[in-house]
């Protein structure tokens, strides 16, 4: 899930939907990239979890979530075109994990 | 197996099914009836505070690209119509029961119609909520399986994850026919739009629809797009081929295809609320 506790978060995240307190104000805009100091202000607002950008993605290692595109692909990857879209989901794949150290 | 005939039957009368949710009971007087009115639809969504939570949570949800902006069924009827509404109204009254038939049938479901949208968009499309609906219910057959045999239809999977099948080919060996066939039944029973039952009827045969060859090109892509990006689970883990025709018929370029995937995994990503919904 995109939406993390807490104590899920690291330093480097960015949120994917701006924090908010109960009455609906803006604490911390979208896209703005989570610090330990930060982190540890949403811990003292009592805030519970926080949306992040590749929440739910990022939780394995990139050779793990390969590895199974290359089992989800096996039976096909030889018919026309196939080849093609199981590159494109590698590339994308791949470039998950480039985009979160922006 | 039993034959042909009989299976058909057994299919097309499960509402007296028990295990059907109570909701669903009472809705399906009103999916079946083809005129049935705005107003009706209305009253009968309204006067159940759950249903109107979950159709509003529909409406609102990455699905439809307009998220967090309709605030009340009426508003609901209108931007969406009411052949959207009476598929809507079925796709969030079957998913305790997707939940129940198969464990991730409900996420699948659910990227799948947002892939359909994102994608339909992309090609222009006059109709994206449309092709989405029919996305979020191309799967139907399975749940219908699922509840009139649910011992077989186990089997079924268990078989098919033995020996590593496609779930369509597991199906076809054991009841002869497929989800997708069974999907087509209920939906002609059910008085779907013809539309949308030739979506769920040719799903994995987009070459064989006549009246909508491109939005049933396009659910077929988004089965396969949201399987490749290993999204939910339909019953087997295996990413289906393309059909040749489809890819022709579609011509999207691979850029397409990646701006496609990352709308996707954006839109996924804000589903979680959804994905829940209970």
């Amino acid at each position: 899930m995109p939406k993390l506790t807490i104590s899920d978060l690291k330093p480097g995240m960015r949120l994917l939907k701006p924090v908010t307190n109960p009455s609906g104000m803006v604490l911390l805009t979208d896209g703005l990239e989570l610090t330990e100091g930060l982190i540890d202000r949403l811990r003292k607002m009592e805030i519970e979890s926080v949306f992040v950008r590749g929440g739910n993605k990022l939780t394995r290692p990139k050779d793990v979530l390969l590895s199974e595109l290359d089992y989800r692909f096996k039976k096909t990857e030889t018919e026309p075109q196939m080849a093609v879209l199981k590159r494109i989901l590698a590339d994308h794949i791949a470039g998950l994990y480039e985009d979160d150290g922006l | 197996m039993m034959d042909y005939k009989t299976l058909r039957r057994e299919i097309e009368n499960i509402e007296t099914l028990p295990t059907l949710p109570s909701v669903l009971h009472k809705l399906l007087r009103v999916i079946e009836n083809p005129k049935v009115s705005l107003e009706e639809i209305g009253n009968v969504i309204s006067n159940d505070p759950v249903l109107t939570t979950r159709v509003l949570r529909a409406v609102n949800s990455p699905i439809y690209g307009f998220p967090g902006r309709i605030a009340s069924i009426n508003q609901s009827l209108v931007l969406l119509g009411v052949n959207l509404i009476r598929g809507l109204l079925l796709g969030v009254s079957v998913f305790e029961a997707m939940k129940k038939a198969l464990a991730g049938l409900w996420e699948h479901s659910v990227g799948c119609a947002t892939a359909a949208r994102i994608i339909s968009q992309k090609i222009g499309l006059k109709e994206p909520e449309e092709v989405a609906v029919a996305a979020l219910l191309h799967d139907i057959g399975k749940v219908i399986f699922s509840l009139k045999f649910p011992a077989d239809y186990e089997r079924v999977l268990e078989d098919v994850a033995q020996r590593e099948l496609f779930v369509f080919q597991g199906e076809k060996e054991f009841f002869e026919i497929n989800h997708a066939d069974a999907g087509g039944w209920i939906a002609q029973k059910w008085h779907f739009p013809p539309a949308l039952t030739e979506i769920i009827e040719y799903h994995h045969k987009p070459h064989l629809a006549r009246q909508v060859p491109v939005p049933t090109a396009v659910v077929h892509l988004s089965d396969i797009l949201v399987r490749a990006r290993g999204f939910g689970f339909a019953g087997d883990p295996f990413v289906p081929a393309i059909h040749p025709q489809a890819w022709e018929l579609l011509k999207l370029s691979e850029e397409d295809l990646e701006v496609i995937l990352r709308e996707l995994d954006d839109s996924l990503d804000v589903a979680g609320d959804f994905l829940a919904l209970g």
